[in-house]
């Protein structure tokens, strides 16, 4: 079946099975490969993505249901260098193995998006969605609010 | 009960695990089904392809899924495709009423707040207006899941599907819900029957909810430390009393036994203002997780944090 | 934000991994591949009757079935167990090796039975689904009760009693001895439940084979190429040469990856047979139940102390489940780790275990972070603090007693553990004075406000770092005409950050800018020798390595700067990375520098590194206050500390990050974590996340803080212990030790981890006392 997105700010188009999920579109079909899955229960985040500028799950999305979205996946975040949010997960040291990183980071981005200044508890609560098995969370959170601070134009 | 041969449950895997240990993992589930089918009809296994097809509006919905009984309605799909991923459900074709305008959004009618049954559990949380007029809904819409999930879930998935721990239902059931589908409006207290199990046929397409705009009303829920679904959520509304035995008042609650339902003991404590008794039922759930006497006593509890929230 | 990146990141390794352009083993894309399903078990027990898997063949895209027969045909042994013990009197233990296909029986739910390979991962599930396969379906048994009682079914027919073996290491007589004239005794079980590791990267393996070459390439994650390697050529019975191991990146391991699963051999022998390459991805259901799961031990300790609180003995009875087959490292776990190190860091003049490995239908259990030292940790201090509280005595104060004093390293343990170095009393004082013990009763109170009981536990653990199976281990460097350092070994990381880890001892040895340097581990290095990553050694095995590079590479160097100042060898000194003339003009030259200089002839600059490094013995105090809610029975960790002497730090930031990532697996194993089979079916009631609890953001949003305290060991050239598994050591016994405590003040006995919301609260509610 025939599908149309916008793909990192490209126009893309596909056909493929029903029953293909989003996240398998953007792996297998157009070779990105950033965002991966990590279970089977729509539980772990590491597929995170934006579609229309929401975080989303795409390991329980169709990709026929993103059909005519924008959809933004860890490759396209930073398209003019790297987002504060990659910056600062680095700096803080908050990936180890970096498999969750990426649908980490998606999820920080859209939870900032949501809340521009949020308390660690928000963090917290924003990355509810997301395992993380190496860091135990602690520099990730420190990650998120040096990044909320950069993008408030303030000294980190 | 579970295993009945070719009788597609929707069963999500995470109740199978907790409604029933006895089937556990989807692995034990869907093996267990293959075993009970006789020899020779392997053949007539169900291929797991669909067609996938977007309704143009909600009689479209409701014709496609008349002229095929293995069709699905796909709302935001957070139930219903793992379901499809564990192959605990196959339906034949999914029909996809996301976008259909006239099953989006929010709106006053009067003494009730319609929500398109497309409605996604975000967009009802940020909600200003009802989070004036009854913040428990928007409390209950903001702890489903997490973010990613509250992106995409609906209000309409959730009530069809009937999850005996999501949290929707307790709403729906508190708020004296009116649950409008393509062909009549059924009352909350008529819609739940048990389990995965409601009033709708199998082609009604539910369009929207009317939840009548209550006096005062709260959500407290405990989440399950592993899915996150309800261990025990409570619903506590209450209405003018109007001579009414329970005062008014209406307690839903869900995660706790094999479906959602009204605690009338709880409701005429509150009319009395005394203290709830405790909870007497004998299809608690009992699981690895928690026993039956923990969950009724997080029933307490929960009913304790939302009267408390109600001021 | 287009600074160079170099300057903005804190590992090298981050700039792939933040923009999604790293190499996971299910990243990779191959012309023609193929992809692989495999069919498991749905029974504990069951003896496969009949197997038609003819519709499985015929189904849409399905190139080939693979079932034990061929693993026979193709002449395939099993998969490895890694060590063997003997009994007492020398009874050799009763080893039961997992077939890569299961052969005439199933002993646990998740088995691998047949094996589909189609043009996609769909179509070979979809196939699977056609088996019929009939099973005869046994009795279970998933518990050392019933798995041992008379009668009980039997997994293995040349195992009894389903026992693999019974072990003893120690000195029983003198143990019993030394009871006999105790003035306090006291003992405690202790349960350290089976968990599964469950790093985010679901196991993947592909393989093609080179035809011209007759080599297969093996792509997966691991803990190290030349590990996997030799297990590969043991199933496979291929020649070495024949075979080739890569890793890329790796999505954590936790001791998971260092091992080959039936996936690897299976891949390799359909590549070979269909001529395409052939890929396996395991969803997160299956690979609950084919990951080896860790732990599942129950350890019985015994202490014996004489009147003034002196430790005279410690003896531990411990139940071992491998599960249903001896895979790999769970003899080592249950009998030398469990053993080596249970005097902890005290000084116990007579020390006895006896392990009890047995089988049970249910996944094979190998190692998982700290792989039985946690658990051995966790029941040493557990066992103290009981004595402590049975007896009215001081747990602080026993300890302080009985510390192994900082004079009497090497120290030589009751059952010949030598231990380096240590300064016990010091790191506990430490701990202690940064953990704000003055304002204990003030924040009992205010805990009790809001309806909480705070219990604070204090753990001193020492555990053992791994000893290496290679006799060394070695690094390879040469540099290239830009003066790029690439060091190649054979120990590879899943988020250690071995690539700036290794960039920056460089840096320190020899001033070379970590930049300017490559770490690489993912490909098979001919004729080098070294350990895979495992027992938290590399950072200390590879970087002594590293240091012998560096000092090898100056040593290569200083003829050369003789030349070029025309002046004695002997005149030259060197340090940090610097030439200096001792003499003269007393000229200087930094090694950068030098090898700038050389242009093209920089590529002659090569070595060997090389250094044998034996286990280490990280310790440190780790310091818990958890809260109960009594209402709800949640318990939320308000504040911790620790101190932890890992030696010499190279690199601040990771090993603070690994103590983070390891209290955390601990804080999840004692509130929730905990696989569970069912006892009558032996299916496996918590096979997803959505039973299975992992810890999620904000469990450790509290007062954490962290000191280390470095006490240096001769053991290895860097002076550095390790540290990757020490904060489930530390965490496991801290947290145990503050619920008990928190229990305590309602008069609650002590219970078994996982400390679950249904289980505190009703032990609140059985408990005779108020708060």
């Amino acid at each position: 079946m025939k599908l149309n997105l916008t793909l990192n700010g490209t126009p893309r188009s596909a056909d493929v099975p029903e029953r293909t999920l989003l996240a398998d579109l953007l792996r297998d079909t157009f070779g990105m490969t950033g965002t991966h899955v990590g279970c089977d229960t729509t539980q772990c985040g590491c597929c995170t993505v934006h579609v229309d500028g929401q975080a989303v799950k795409s390991c329980t999305m169709l990709a026929m249901q993103a059909d005519g979205c924008t959809v933004t996946t860890i490759e396209g975040l930073g398209a003019n260098g790297l987002h504060p949010v990659q910056q600062a997960f680095s700096q803080c040291h908050g990936l180890q193995c970096g498999f969750c990183t990426p649908g980490m980071v998606m999820a920080s981005v859209d939870l900032l998006r949501r809340n521009p200044t949020p308390t660690p508890d928000e963090i917290a609560e924003g990355l509810s969605g997301n395992l993380c098995r190496c860091t135990g969370y602690v520099n990730i959170i420190r990650a998120v609010q040096q990044a909320s601070q950069v993008m408030q134009g303030e000294a980190p | 009960m579970l295993l009945e041969a070719g009788k597609d449950l929707g069963i999500s895997p995470g109740q199978v695990s907790a409604a029933s240990p006895r089937f556990a993992s989807p692995v034990a589930f869907r093996v267990d089904c293959r075993l009970r089918r006789k020899p020779g009809v392997l053949e007539d296994f169900p291929v797991y392809a669909f067609k996938y097809q977007r309704a143009e509006s909600v009689g479209a919905a409701s014709a496609a899924l008349s002229a095929d009984d293995s069709a699905k309605v796909l709302s935001g799909g957070m139930t219903l495709l793992p379901s499809m991923k564990h192959r605990l459900t196959a339906p034949s074709a999914l029909i996809d009423v996301a976008r259909l305008p006239e099953m989006t959004g929010v709106r006053q009618e009067g003494d009730h707040w319609w929500v398109g049954a497309a409605t996604k559990h975000q967009d009802v949380a940020a909600h200003p207006g009802l989070q004036k007029a009854m913040p428990g809904l928007t409390t209950l819409a903001g702890l489903i899941g997490d973010p990613q999930v509250r992106a995409r879930g609906t209000l309409g998935g959730s009530l069809a599907n009937n999850d005996p721990s999501a949290d929707y239902p307790s709403a729906a059931l508190a708020l004296q819900a009116q649950i409008i589908t393509d062909r009549r409006t059924i009352e909350a207290d008529d819609f739940f029957l048990g389990m995965f199990a409601t009033a709708l046929h199998s082609d009604e397409v539910i369009t929207g909810v009317r939840f009548r705009t209550p006096q005062r009303c709260a959500y407290a829920k405990f989440k399950h430390p592993a899915s996150g679904y309800a261990m025990a959520g409570v619903f506590v509304a209450q209405y003018a009393a109007a001579g009414a035995a329970n005062g008014g008042w209406r307690v839903a609650v869900t995660g706790v036994a094999n479906g959602v339902f009204r605690w009338h003991e709880a409701e005429q404590a509150l009319a009395q203002g005394a203290q709830p008794p405790a909870m007497q039922r004998d299809d608690v759930i009992d699981d690895v997780h928690a026993p039956a006497a923990y969950r009724t006593h997080l029933a307490l509890q929960m009913l304790a944090q939302a009267r408390q929230s109600l001021s | 934000m287009n600074a160079p990146l170099s300057a903005q990141l804190l590992r090298k390794e981050d700039q792939r991994l933040i923009t999604g352009t790293g190499q996971f083993s299910a990243d990779a894309q191959a012309v023609g591949l193929l992809h692989a399903y495999v069919i498991r078990s749905p029974h504990a027990h069951a003896r496969i009757v009949h197997m038609d898997l003819s519709a499985v063949r015929s189904a849409a895209g399905v190139h080939q079935v693979l079932t034990a027969q061929d693993m026979q045909d193709a002449g395939f042994a099993d998969l490895p167990n890694v060590a063997q013990v003997k009994g007492p009197q020398g009874q050799p233990q009763t080893v039961c090796t997992m077939p890569v296909l299961a052969r005439d029986k199933v002993l646990y739910v998740g088995q691998p039975v047949a094996w589909v390979v189609a043009d996609t991962a769909l179509q070979a599930q979809d196939a699977a689904e056609l088996a019929q396969i009939d099973y005869d379906t046994l009795d279970a048994v998933v518990t050392y009760a019933d798995a041992t009682a008379p009668g009980a079914v039997q997994l293995h027919p040349q195992a009894p009693g389903n026992t693999s073996v019974k072990f003893e290491a120690g000195d029983r007589a003198a143990v019993d001895a030394a009871f006999a004239q105790a003035h306090f005794v006291s003992d405690i079980a202790v349960d350290s439940q089976r968990l599964v590791g469950s790093p985010m990267e679901p196991r993947a393996v592909w393989a093609w084979h080179d035809e011209a070459k007759g080599v297969t390439h093996v792509h997966t994650p691991t803990q190290g190429v030349g590990g996997m390697a030799g297990f590969l050529a043991h199933i496979t019975c291929w020649s070495p040469e024949s075979m080739e191991v890569h890793t890329h990146d790796v999505g954590g391991s936790f001791g998971l990856r260092a091992t080959a699963y039936s996936e690897h051999p299976l891949v390799m022998l359909s590549t070979r047979l269909l001529k395409r390459p052939v890929r396996w991805v395991g969803s997160r259901s299956e690979i609950f139940v084919s990951d080896w799961h860790g732990r599942a031990l129950l350890l019985h300790g015994h202490i014996a102390l004489d009147a003034q609180g002196h430790i005279l003995a410690m003896r531990f009875e411990n139940q071992v489940d491998v599960g249903a087959y001896n895979a790999y490292f769970s003899t080592h776990i249950g009998a030398r780790n469990l053993s080596i190190t249970m005097g902890g860091a005290y000084h116990v003049p007579a020390l006895h275990m006896s392990a009890h490995i047995y089988f049970t239908n249910t996944v094979p259990v190998s190692a998982y972070r700290g792989a039985g030292r946690p658990d051995i940790a966790y029941a040493i201090d557990r066992l103290i603090d009981h004595a402590a509280q049975q007896h009215g005595l001081d747990g602080v104060a026993i300890r302080r007693k009985n510390f192994i004093a900082p004079q009497a390293f090497p120290y030589t343990t009751a059952n010949q553990t030598v231990y380096d170095s240590g300064h016990f009393e010091a790191v506990m004082d430490h701990a202690i004075g940064m953990s704000e013990p003055q304002g204990l009763a003030q924040r009992r109170a205010a805990a009790l406000q809001r309806g909480c009981l705070l219990g604070r536990g204090l753990a001193y653990y020492l555990e053992a770092s791994g000893p290496g199976g290679a006799a060394k281990d070695q690094v390879r460097g040469s540099f290239d005409a830009q003066g790029v350092l690439t060091l190649r070994a054979l120990t590879g990381a899943s988020g250690q950050g071995h690539e700036t880890s290794f960039a920056q001892i460089v840096q320190n040895e020899i001033g070379l800018s970590a930049s300017a340097v490559r770490y690489l581990a993912g490909e098979p290095e001919k004729g080098l020798v070294g350990n895979s990553t495992g027992g938290s050694r590399t950072l200390y095995g590879a970087g002594s390595a590293i240091k012998n590079l560096c000092q090898q590479f100056m040593d290569q160097a200083k003829p050369a700067i003789a030349v070029l100042w025309g002046c004695d060898p002997a005149d030259i000194g060197h340090a940090k990375g610097e030439w200096q003339e001792l003499i003269g003009a007393k000229r200087r030259l930094r090694f950068a520098d030098w090898i700038a200089s050389l242009g093209a002839q920089a590529a002659q600059v090569q070595a060997v590194g090389e250094a044998a490094s034996g286990a280490t013995f990280p310790n440190g105090c780790h310091i818990a206050e958890v809260e109960i809610n009594i209402a709800t029975g949640v318990a939320e960790v308000s504040h911790y500390w620790a101190v932890d002497d890992v030696g010499q730090v190279i690199s601040p930031e990771q090993v603070l990050g690994q103590v983070h990532g390891g209290v955390v697996q601990g804080m999840g194993q004692a509130f929730g974590e905990h696989v569970i089979y069912d006892r009558e079916t032996g299916q496996l009631l918590t096979g997803s996340y959505m039973d299975y609890p992992m810890p999620r953001a904000g469990g450790l949003l509290r007062h954490f803080h962290h000191e280390t305290h470095a006490v240096h060991t001769d053991l290895n050239l860097l002076g550095a212990k390790g540290v990757g598994e020490s904060g489930c050591s530390g965490s496991l016994p801290a947290l145990a030790n503050a619920v008990t405590d928190a229990l305590r003040q309602v008069g609650a006995p002590p219970m078994d981890m996982p400390f679950t919301p249904a289980k505190l609260w009703a032990a609140i509610q059985a408990a005779p006392r108020r708060p």
